[in-house]
This record gives structure tokens, sequence and C-alpha cells, in this order.
């Protein structure tokens, strides 16, 4: 309905157009006055002038809208659940002995106190760090399997909050190491010498332990390991009881069989005397854990075929050096871990992506960045006038020599050959004069008056005998294959304590492994073994947690010698292993000589042809 | 539903645009170790619901539908089930447990969260985490505080549910 617009003072307002036609009056007209009226003054203003205000009115009538009302029904929501139950492990914690109630309430009080303030400190601590999850391996395809490593605990809350205790915090590496391990059934740790695999081994056994995952574990390790393993466990997981098998026959047989102690621990030696009653049907373990695997890695060998063979559950294998010389160093580990899973004709890119979820590999350079640097010097030497004229003798007589061998050359004899001129380089056969033991006592005169102790490598022992006379005012201490196993503790506990001893000469056979030698910050090569993932072990002696400043290591090489072209092959080596590598992780290893390598060493040929393995 | 000493529950829902509403309740023994993990397929509201919930729709969802689904499921009673978002602190009347508010769980998503922003509710501490119960309850849970002290932590318990909700649908991704 349109109001009409009333101007009383004015007459009616013409339409512009005045020849139109008025409109005819509408009924709202009429009904206009019961409506009221708005007055307009229509004047000069610019907004009301008869342009604007409408002269004729009309009117429309409209029907009233009549509302109807839908009905909308809401479907409830509709919420479709699903649920996994876990099998309880109360707590982090072996079951404990029968005691006196008294005493367990009170000794459970005190434990809560202390808990408690540890607890508030790690909340505080953990605000924004870093936490570690237990990852499920790809071969884990259950989800119920899935979700139940998903949803246990960080890592960070078993050190904080005292359900484990740990005499330090390890560091977040290797609480990654131990989330690796935790939940796998076959697993390479191949961290970098130094890095504390022993430890992230035995803190992840710990917690198997105590959760009741496993509950029969064997350890492998080579027999000068034994001790440290047993050391080591003391520390890190005192109350797990661990014992070595050992002992007589009988005593062995009862050890093997025995399920009291949770932990055992053999030498690979040993595995050969009691093969019977390790591979007997009686004898299972939850976890078989391989401590220097490498040593498994020829799959023909005895050794292997036992560990192998061993009834297990789970399988790891720990080592600093997975591949030592070719890749199927690598698929020999894994013949335990997982048979058949890799063979000898797969490609080192393709190894390395089929066993990315197997194996966890970190060099110091990338976990260890707070590290004191490991600082390399080649010193180079010339060697001594009668040393060189020794040398020369013996190289060209051997050379001629086997050139008349012809087709009766075998790897032995250029082997041999090689060995004599490393031997001359070292010391000259006959004088006993020596280029590189005048280089280590004018250094060794510097490291004991700065009073820091140093380490000395070499492949021979009767090397190490040479030195002891010349190192006389250093209080040389030797370790090696000669030294009895019952005097190396001692000998090793002798160099840490007493301060007269600034200097410890080691074979790389008997000291390049296991040993914690942090403490020395001079490591010296006297000559280059034939692999540098050896040599590699040897120097992380030193260069390895708890380090308090820069190792320096010396490599002593005799320039224009088999030495320095023995170097130069073995630094190309490296190659290989970063092309498997790539693939899982970083490394930082080398492979010995091959026999073709070592053929080529005095530019001859070998005769079969390439050989394999 | 069986009775076991000493368990506490921690419910969460999670929302996706693309996937919609989840629900995780996890059930923790007093170590902090799972015993138990349900959570829901991804609930999608309709369009109706979206309107004629308006704002509350949150509410609803947290509060009613997925809560009362999702939290009976538990073959474990615990004596305590914590959460992260105050919505679901209206399932405390159909629960048989306590409900509280973990208040530093809550803050990401609704800024500093304290008894005087929630009247009617009290804080009581757990596990050295401030936890917001109703008043009537606050008593009772005070008396439990105790043996919820070895629980190393209140607030990382939702970062695990998340987490499990992930791997589910990834599985569920996967298989499709």
């Amino acid at each position: 309905m349109i109001i009409p617009l009333r101007q009383p003072s004015l007459p009616p307002v013409q339409s512009p157009a005045a020849g139109a036609t008025p409109l005819a009056p509408s009924p709202a007209d009429e009904a206009a006055p019961h409506l009221g009226a708005v007055s307009v003054q229509l004047g000069p203003s610019w907004f009301a002038d008869q342009d604007l205000v409408p002269n004729r009115f009309a009117t429309l009538d409209a029907e009233t809208v009549r509302f109807r009302s839908i009905p909308i029904r809401l479907k409830k929501l509709a919420v479709r659940t699903t649920g996994f139950q876990f099998p309880e492990s109360p707590a982090w914690q072996l079951p404990a002995k029968k005691q006196d109630d008294d005493a367990a309430a009170a000794d459970a009080s005190a434990a809560r106190k202390k808990k408690k303030a540890k607890r508030k400190r790690s909340v505080d601590d953990a605000e924004g760090a870093k936490l570690t999850r237990i990852k499920p391996p790809a071969d884990v395809v259950k989800l119920q399997d899935r979700l139940y490593y998903l949803l246990q605990p960080p890592l960070e809350q078993l050190v904080g909050s005292g359900q484990l205790n740990f005499p330090f915090k390890p560091f977040p590496y290797q609480m990654d190491g131990i989330a690796f391990l935790f939940p796998r059934y076959a697993a390479v740790l191949a961290d970098e010498m130094g890095l504390g695999k022993t430890m992230q081994a035995i803190s992840t056994i710990r917690m198997l332990l105590c959760s009741g995952e496993c509950r029969n574990i064997l350890l492998i390790c080579p027999k000068p390991l034994v001790t440290n393993w047993l050391r080591e466990f003391s520390v890190w997981a005192p109350e797990i009881p661990i014992a070595a098998i050992e002992g007589n026959a009988a005593k062995r047989a009862w050890q093997w069989r025995s399920g009291e102690v949770p932990v055992k621990v053999a030498n690979y030696e040993l595995l050969m005397r009691d093969r019977d009653i390790v591979l007997g049907d009686d004898v299972h373990f939850d976890l078989v854990t391989l401590d220097e695997a490498q040593r498994i890695k020829n799959q023909s060998s005895t050794t292997s075929q036992i560990v192998r063979s061993i009834s297990r559950t789970r399988s790891w294998a720990l080592t600093g050096t997975p591949v030592e010389n070719s890749q199927d160093d690598l698929v020999g580990i894994f013949e335990f871990l997982s048979p058949g899973y890799l063979n000898r004709d797969m490609k080192a890119a393709s190894l390395g992506k089929a066993t990315r979820d197997y194996i966890l590999r970190r060099t110091k350079d990338l976990v260890m960045t707070d590290m004191p640097p490991r600082l390399s010097r080649d010193a180079e030497l010339e060697l001594t006038p009668q040393q060189w004229a020794s040398y020369e003798k013996a190289e060209n007589e051997g050379v001629v020599r086997l050139e008349e061998m012809d087709a009766d050359l075998t790897i032995q004899h250029v082997f041999e050959l090689v060995l004599r001129l490393k031997q001359i380089c070292n010391f000259d056969p006959a004088t006993g004069s020596s280029a590189k033991l005048e280089r280590l006592v004018a250094d060794m005169e510097e490291v004991a008056a700065s009073g820091q102790k140093a380490i000395v490598f070499s492949q021979w022992v009767s090397s190490i005998e040479k030195m002891r006379s010349a190192l006389a005012p250093f209080g040389p201490l030797e370790y090696h294959g000669r030294v009895p196993h019952s005097k190396r503790d001692g000998v090793i506990d002798r160099f840490k304590n007493d301060p007269d001893c600034k200097v410890i000469l080691m074979s790389y056979g008997a000291g390049s492994v296991g040993l914690n030698l942090q403490f020395c910050r001079y490591v010296f090569l006297f000559d280059r073994w034939w692999n540098p993932a050896i040599e590699d072990q040897a120097i992380n002696r030193a260069h390895r947690i708890g380090v308090k400043g820069a190792v320096t290591i010396t490599r002593m090489l005799a320039m224009n010698t088999i030495e320095e072209r023995i170097a130069r092959v073995l630094d190309e080596k490296r190659e290989l292993f970063e092309a498997i590598f790539a693939e899982t992780g970083s490394p930082r290893s080398g492979g010995g000589l091959t026999r073709d390598e070592i053929f080529g060493l005095f530019d001859l040929r070998c005769p079969q042809g390439k050989i394999d393995g | 539903m069986a009775a076991t000493p000493d368990a506490i529950g921690f419910y969460t829902v999670q929302h996706c645009e693309r996937a919609g509403w989840t629900g995780g309740y996890l059930m923790l023994n007093s170590a902090g170790r799972p015993l138990e993990f349900h959570c829901t397929l991804p609930v999608r509201p309709s369009r109706a619901h979206e309107i004629l919930f308006g704002p509350t729709l949150r509410e609803h969802i947290i509060g009613e539908a997925v809560g009362t689904a999702l939290l009976p499921k538990a073959r474990v009673r615990p004596l305590l089930i914590c959460c992260d978002q105050p919505e679901a602190l209206h399932l405390d009347a159909s629960l048989p447990a306590p409900i509280g508010l973990v208040a530093r769980a809550a803050e990401g998503e609704e800024g500093p969260v304290t008894s005087d922003s929630l009247p009617g509710y009290e804080s009581v501490l757990i596990a050295e985490a401030e936890c917001l119960v109703a008043m009537e309850r606050a008593a009772a849970v005070r008396e439990l505080a105790e043996r919820f002290d070895e629980l190393p932590d209140l607030m990382e318990p939702f970062s695990r549910i998340r987490e499990a909700i992930q791997e589910a649908q990834q599985q569920v991704a996967r298989a499709a």
C-alpha cells in the first residue's frame, strides 16, 4: 500500500507532463485520511521538487502470505567405534622378590617421594623438548601391534620419572637407538664406534625384560669383550641378573639350560665347543644379540652356521662395520637376521633400500655435533737409509721372484711380500733402524710433557716389542695377543690410573674393539691396517663419548713405499660403502683389499682372473 | 566393565576439516603404560546438523555424541578420566568415574583455563598437573591423586592418542 502525500496549502501538484491524463483515483485515496497524511513542503528544495514527489498514487493489494511448517528430522550422529586391548605390563620394573610387607611399603613410599621430585624436574625440562616414541617397524602390519608400540610412553619419561634408573641421561640419538631396537625382531645397530651401541642394546634389553616381552636373552661377543659387557650391564642395568657362560663342560651345560638368569653372555669361540647343547631342542632364546657381528659375515664359516642355527625369536646384530670388505658382508649378517632376505647379486643401491628399515647407522659427525673433533694427520716419513736399502732389495728380489712363478703365483705369495715390505717400513731387519720410531719418540715427549697419554697401534707384536726400549721413559704398557686374557683388565686399569704410564702399545687385533680409553688424547697408527674400518675402530677407543678434548690421530706413512700405495687403494674403497649406506643412513667406513688389488700393488695380474668372494 | 586398580583414562576428540571428528580414548595404568585404546571412525555431521546445532555443534559432538558412544566401550573402569576439551566435562553425569580437564592440555585451544573461568569446577593437582573437576567430585578426586604419583605426565597421553588416530587413519587409507 502506498500512503498518499497531501499538500494542504498548495494546489494539487501537476504532473510535469501537463497534457498527460491523470490516473484514475485509486481506492487508496479514500482510505488515506484514515491512515494519516504526511505533508511535504514543496519549494525550491533540491530534494523535494516536483520531479521527485509523485503526484499520483497507486495501491497494490497483496495477499497475506501463509506460513507452512516443514519438519526436518535430524538424525542422531552415527558414531562407530573400534577398540584394542593390550597385554598389561604394570611398570618398567622386574617383579620384586618377596619381602616383608611393611618394609616393602616403606620402600615404595620412599621411592614414590623420590620419583615425585624427579618427575617434577623432568616435566619442567620436557616442556617443548623432543619426545622419543617407539615407532613400529614397517614389517609390523597389524594395527593392534602397531598401536601397542605407538602408545607406549616416550622414552624420556622413563629416564625422567625414575621408573628405570639411568646412571647418566642418554643422548637423544641413543634414545632413538633404543626406540629403534625395542620393537624390532631383526635389527642391525651399526653406529660408528664410540657412540654407545653397548649402552643402547643393554637399555633396550632391560626394557624388554621389564616389560615381560623377553625372558631369556643370549649375548654373543668376542672373548675379550665378555668382561666389558658384564661391566656395562652393572652400570646400565644393575638390577638385571647376568652371567657369563664359562667353566667346565658340566657347568656350562647347566648354564645354557638354566632359566634362572635372564641374560647370558657367551663368546664366539665357546659356541664351537658347546654347539651340541646350544643347538639342542631344549634351548631357545627370546633374543640373540651378536656383538661385533661382522664375525659372521662369512656365511660358510662354522661360527656363522652355528649362530644362525640357534633357536631364537628376535635377532639383533651390533657392529660398527657392517661392511668391511664387500657388500657380501652385509648379506652374511642378514642371513642371521632374516635368512634369504638379501642376496649377493643385489646392487649396492637396492641393498641399501632393502635394508633401510632394519639398519640404524649414525656417525659422530652426524649426532655428536658438540663432541671434540678428531684431528687426523699423516706423518709422511722418509725411510732411514738402512731401511731404504733393505726395502729396495726386498722389493726388487720379491717382484722378480713373483714374476718367475708365473702360473704358480698365488695370493699368498703376493701377500707375503707385502707383509715383508710393511715390516721393513716399520723397522730395518738388519739394524733395527726406524724412521717411524724416531718420530714416535719425538712426539711422545711432547705428549708426556703436556700431561697426556697415547695409544700406539701396530699390526705386529714383534714391532711392538721393538718399540719397548725406546719408549721406556714413558712407562709403556702392552695389550696384544701375547698378553693373557686374565691380565688384560689389569693392564687397562693401570694405564688409566698410573700417571707414569703415558703410552700403551696395542695390536689391532686385541685392542681395536670394546675398550673405553677416552682419556687418551693421542692415537698413533704405527702401521696401517688393511681395512680402514679396523683403523676406525682402533681410533675410536679414544675418540668416543666422554672424551674431554680433541683427539689427534697420527698415521705413520713411509713415503714411496708399499704403504703409500695401499693407502691410496683403501681411500678409493670408501666409495663403495657410501653407495650402500647412502640409502640407509650415513656411512663412514671402508673396505679391505681384494685379491686383484693386492696383485695390482706390484703391477702383477691375478693368474686366475677375477676372483669372487 | 572390570574394575582395575589405578587405571586412568584420557579422552580427546580431534577435528579435521577433511575427515571430520574422531574421538580417541586411551586407558593407562598408573605407570603410564597402555591398557586399552578405543577410537571412533571419523564422524561427519550433516549440513542440517551444522545449521541446527550452530555454535553448539562442537559441544554436542565432544560432550555427547562421541563421548557417550566411546567411553563406555572400555573394559577397564578407570578411577579418573582426563580430557583436554572443556566440552567433554558435560559427560560427567553419564560416566562412572569423575572427569577432569587437564588445564595445561586445554590451553592450546582455549587459552589459559582456571577454576575462575570454569565456574563450578575446582582445581586438583594430579601428577603435578592442574586438573579441573566438578566441585562435588573434587574431594573424591583429591583422594585418588596419590595413586597416580608415578604417572610421569598428564599432558603427553593426549599426543599419544592423536598419533594413534593418525596411524589408524593411515592404515584405513592404505587399505582403501
